[in-house]
């Protein structure tokens, strides 16, 4: 313990950190003992689930009651008594898929909510562009430089930590680019200076490094260097690699699966981490999306379990963590002529937290006759994304100016 | 020619040399920078090719550095050692045609087979899974059929060797360069067999072209009309269409609705021509992916609707429906014959396909475009933050020419803002730039490239694997983050060590076989093999005062004793690891002036060199360009 000094930021790393006063002294609590509370100030980690590809919520969280969908996709359509009660009924309006039945004791428990038609209210139906205006959380602009979720880690009102916003992926996502450090990781085992041989060779090449970034003129590399060191120093390597997971939590051999188990340890590390970031991939489903079985079912089979692993991981952090999954867009009402959806507008998303008003489909959703349709043929947007992922912003990171966090949006927050 | 006259008399009047071609002559002002002639030639290896070769810059001194950067512009100096080394990468000259038909992947080769009836529905559930596997991969090489990896493999494998090894340097960059700008993903499978043409065809032929050439060729190759879903965008506005709807049965594919699709005319507005600040609208979008309804990819699989639509051939009927211009298709029955306005110009009813090729015309003509493209250009080549002047004088010459790449590259590099000393070494290498500097700076050989690529992913840069249009931001704080600098340290630690495999350099050949007397010369001596660009002596300083301290030594000796010991964290951690170390140092020491040195000794003193070269590729001045 007498080193923990060490581990503290330099003033480089608080004069990076400008404005939010004060030096920062944080010091990490040993990891894997629950429960300490670290000297730094951390509301919760909020983990993030971006679904690349354009999720189709009205699969996802199927508004089976409304006859107007078996109309348009007679061949996607399952209502419970349709699966033989598989689809589990939530409220006589909405079925959740069967594929995330894993998930659903938490709806039934009232830890999990579902917002339903949600979206952005910027109307293109490309990927690129879609991802790009949630992630920067400014659907009207696309010269936003900073993603909303870095701005959340300036807006906590505290000094950041290396690992106070962390990417489970090999480049930093749009949502996490911006003036605060982030640091994007595919594989925490590779955050270290890999020397063959042992690890005092290892030791003595970062010393170099360390001291040869400390010294460069070009102030992006000074900079990324100095903060990888300081995250390095900061990770328990042998934690990472004898991690075993709280028993009967099983994560699927995925790459969100993997990314979650790595979320899970840096959370029982308890290293400052308070945005972590995962993607899924596969979403858009074109082609024979399938029903209860298909690439579709697989797909959502995989997202349901990643994240029910995660939760049960987090026994004991729970309190603490907040999950939350969004998606570019949702996918036609209709089907179309090879067995899959299009683009469309609105889809669902999730939020999983222990004070999650839970238990509840958030949504405006009207009826889904054509002529209600947005261009006859999308679910309308009923609630702009940005009133979740600000209210859950502000529940859970305790950010409390929402109005830099979306600079530009002036409706309600949607609070679950 | 247009422009020869008055160029000529302008040129004659004016102090701007213009030649009697109306070509502008290259004349780089380094001298008025305050360069000396060898900063220069270091400036140019560093700019317009992957990095220099050990001694190269005192070869450019010597050929002269206009001569030589002729030649790169010219792109057509013989590349023997490129011939040799592709000569066995059999899929590089094929067919759109043979490929799709050829490299498949499981589901397409179940399907064929199942067709054939040479495979049934139950056929996994009678063979047992390892038996199905068996039969499908006899089939196969029966077929001659191949999984669509290796045609990867050599895809990827082309790009590493040529950036390597090529003598077209510039060549190399550039198509890298344009590659990005119009970038394909094979992310998007529909896009993946196409990617190897799209680069060979569409992007290298055209790199130092017109630009309104690479940006037809783009829009009209396979790879690009399904990236960007244009090949499915279509209308039923259209006489022909109607008719036939009427004439076809029930079940036909003629009979479905076609629908536009913007996914395209945004993107081209937006990243390959205007900018998204070009002066384009919501409706230009839309009128102009109506201008382009119908533009298609010829079908090409065997027994799919190409067929049938290659029986039709020399029909009357086929004619009127659609035309065929390579692998591209224009499908008239699917384009909308309506008029349309785009950027403010009319567009009569009736164009046809010529309607979608005046307006590529009109956005590569277009003044937004001038300037986007010479931006970007800059950024590429002279910094991440270019003046508004250097833009706009190469924007200039940009127009002037007809949109001339060559001719703008030479506007840049007559710049003195290209020479500023500022600019040197001002950039960061992007991985795939700091992997294949690496190679050539130490002269390295590249005989499976697979471990390499795999080292540009982890760095952050997944080659032809860019998912969104944008291609990879060409600025240094996308690739210099928290996280990915350690990899890049860790790549120098390990190519230095020999342990990725496919790739190995002979250190102690770089130095003429002369072994470093300690690690103080191993440091001074491999800083100016590797580093030869500008000042090194702070760099050096820095590194000296480190290596000089003696209980460092003593401890990098112990260290690198015990490099045996089995417990390791890497070795069981980093699966892309080689097990070359034991190979390698004898190896590495069986230069003559080594021949009589103990075995043992070899071993420390060429892990000694490894150590030094290993930091110095990871530390941050390496990473400069």
């Amino acid at each position: 313990m007498a080193n923990r000094r060490a581990f503290m930021r330099s003033g480089a790393m608080a004069l990076f950190a400008t404005g939010l006063g004060g030096v920062p002294s944080f010091i990490t609590a040993t990891a894997g003992e629950k429960k300490i509370i670290p000297p730094y100030k951390k509301a919760k980690t909020l983990v993030c689930i971006f679904q690349r590809g354009a999720m189709d919520g009205l699969m996802a969280v199927t508004p089976y009651s409304d006859p107007n969908l078996k109309l348009l996709r007679p061949g996607l359509y399952m209502s419970p008594a349709q699966t033989e009660g598989k689809l589990f009924d939530l409220d006589g309006k909405f079925g959740l898929h069967p594929s995330l039945g894993s998930l659903s004791p938490y709806f039934t428990e009232g830890r999990m909510a579902v917002v339903h038609g949600v979206g952005s209210p910027n109307k293109t139906r490309s990927h690129f562009d879609a991802q790009d205006y949630m992630e920067s959380g400014t659907p009207n602009s696309k010269s936003t430089a900073s993603g909303w979720l870095n701005r959340a880690v300036g807006l906590t009102g505290h000094d950041a930590t290396p690992f106070s916003a962390v990417s489970l992926t090999a480049a930093l996502p749009r949502s996490l680019q911006g003036d605060h450090d982030a640091l994007a990781i595919n594989n925490l085992e590779e955050f270290v200076i890999q020397m063959r041989g042992n690890p005092l060779a290892g030791n003595m090449a970062a010393n170099s490094f360390e001291q040869l970034y400390d010294q460069t003129s070009n102030q992006l590399l000074k900079q990324s260097g100095k903060e990888s060191f300081e995250a390095m120093k900061m990770l328990d390597l042998k934690l990472v690699k004898n991690y075993t997971p709280v028993s009967g939590a099983i994560y699927p051999n995925s790459p969100l699966g993997k990314s979650l188990k790595q979320i899970a340890m840096l959370v029982k590390m308890n290293i400052g981490m308070e945005v972590a970031f995962a993607e899924s991939g596969g979403w858009d489903t074109h082609f024979n999306q399938g029903t209860t079985n298909g690439s579709f079912a697989r797909n959502l089979k995989d997202f349901s379990d990643s994240i029910a692993a995660f939760w049960k991981d987090m026994e004991g952090y729970q309190d603490d963590v907040t999950v939350m999954t969004m998606t570019e867009f949702g996918r036609t009402v209709h089907q179309n002529g090879t067995g899959g959806t299009d683009h469309g507008r609105a889809s669902c998303l999730f939020v999983l937290g222990n004070d999650v008003q839970g238990g509840k489909v958030y949504h405006k959703m009207g009826a889904l006759d054509k002529a209600s349709l947005e261009d006859n043929r999308d679910l309308p947007v009923t609630t702009d994304f940005r009133s979740v992922f600000g209210a859950v912003a502000k529940k859970h990171l305790n950010v409390v100016d929402t109005a830099k966090l979306f600079p530009g949006y002036e409706g309600d927050m949607l609070y679950l | 020619m247009r422009f020869f006259l008055p160029i000529f008399l302008i040129g004659s009047l004016a102090f701007t040399v213009v030649e009697f071609s109306g070509e502008q002559r290259l004349q780089m002002p380094y001298r008025k920078e305050g360069l000396t002639e060898l900063e220069a030639a270091e400036h140019l290896l560093s700019r317009l090719s992957f990095g220099a070769r050990p001694g190269e810059a005192k070869k450019l001194l010597s050929m002269g550095l206009e001569k030589w950067t002729m030649q790169q512009l010219e792109h057509s100096l013989p590349d023997p050692e490129i011939d040799k080394r592709l000569a066995g990468y059999d899929a590089l000259l094929l067919s759109n045609e043979t490929i799709v038909n050829t490299y498949l992947n499981v589901g397409q080769v179940v399907r064929v087979f199942q067709k054939k009836g040479e495979l049934s529905k139950d056929s996994m559930a009678k063979l047992g899974k390892d038996d199905y596997k068996k039969d499908i991969k006899q089939l196969m090489l029966k077929e001659g059929l191949k999984a669509p990896q290796e045609l990867n493999r050599q895809l990827f494998a082309q790009k590493l060797i040529r950036a390597a090894y090529s003598e077209n340097q510039l060549q190399e960059l550039m198509t890298d360069f344009w590659f990005n700008h119009f970038n394909v993903s094979m992310t998007k499978g529909q896009t993946q067999s196409y990617v190897l043409t799209y680069e060979r065809d569409a992007i290298r032929p055209n790199t130092m072209g017109k630009f309104e050439t690479i940006l037809k060729a783009t829009a009209q190759h396979p790879a690009m009309l399904f990236y960007l879903d244009n090949a499915s965008s279509g209308s039923d506005n259209n006489d022909m269409n109607q008719r036939i709807k009427k004439m076809v049965p029930a079940n036909s594919k003629l009979k479905k609705t076609a629908g536009l699709n913007e996914n395209y005319a945004r993107e081209v507005m937006e990243l390959h021509t205007l900018g998204v600040d070009g002066g384009y609208t919501q409706s230009d979008v839309t009128e102009l992916a109506r201008a382009l309804t119908g533009w298609t990819v010829r079908p090409m699989m065997k027994g799919g609707y190409g067929a049938q639509m290659s029986k039709m051939q020399g029909s009357k009927m086929r004619g009127k429906i659609a035309t065929t211009e390579g692998d591209f298709m224009f499908l008239a029955i699917r384009h909308d014959q309506g008029e349309k306005t785009i950027l403010g110009k009319k567009y009569p009813a009736n164009g046809g396909l010529n309607e979608g090729i005046e307006a590529l015309h009109q956005l590569a003509v277009h003044p937004s475009t001038a300037t986007f493209i010479c931006k970007k250009i800059a950024i590429r080549f002279v910094s991440d933050t270019p003046s508004a002047k250097l833009v706009a004088e190469m924007a200039a010459v940009f127009t002037k020419t007809e949109g001339d790449i060559k001719q703008t590259m030479v506007a840049m590099l007559n710049s003195r803002e290209f020479w500023k000393r500022q600019q040197l070494r001002s950039k960061v290498k992007s991985p795939f730039e700091l992997v294949i500097s690496t190679i050539r700076a130490t002269n390295a050989e590249l005989r499976n490239t697979a471990q390499i690529n795999e080292w540009c992913s982890k760095m952050g840069q997944k080659i032809y694997g860019y998912a969104a249009p944008t291609g990879f931001p060409d600025k240094a704080s996308h690739w210099v983050n928290t996280g990915a600098v350690l990899n890049r340290m860790n790549f120098g630690l390990a190519f230095a060590a020999q342990r990725i495999q496919g790739v190995s350099t002979n250190l102690l050949a770089l130095n003429n076989n002369h072994e470093p007397e300690s690690v103080d010369d191993a440091l001074q001596t491999y800083s100016a093999i590797l580093m030869p660009t500008g000042n090194q002596k702070e760099n050096i300083n820095r590194l000296t005062a480190m290596v000089r301290d003696e209980t460092l030594q003593s401890k990098l000796d112990k260290a690198l004793a015990s490099t045996q010991s089995t417990s390791t964290i890497e070795e069981d951690m980093s699966g892309t690891m080689g097990m070359m170390d034991d190979a390698m140092a004898p190896k590495m020491g069986k230069g003559k002036a080594n021949a009589k040195k103990m075995p043992a000794i070899e071993m420390g003193v060429s892990g000694q060199v490894a150590h030094v070269v290993g930091i110095i590729i990871g530390s941050p001045e390496f990473q400069r360009k």
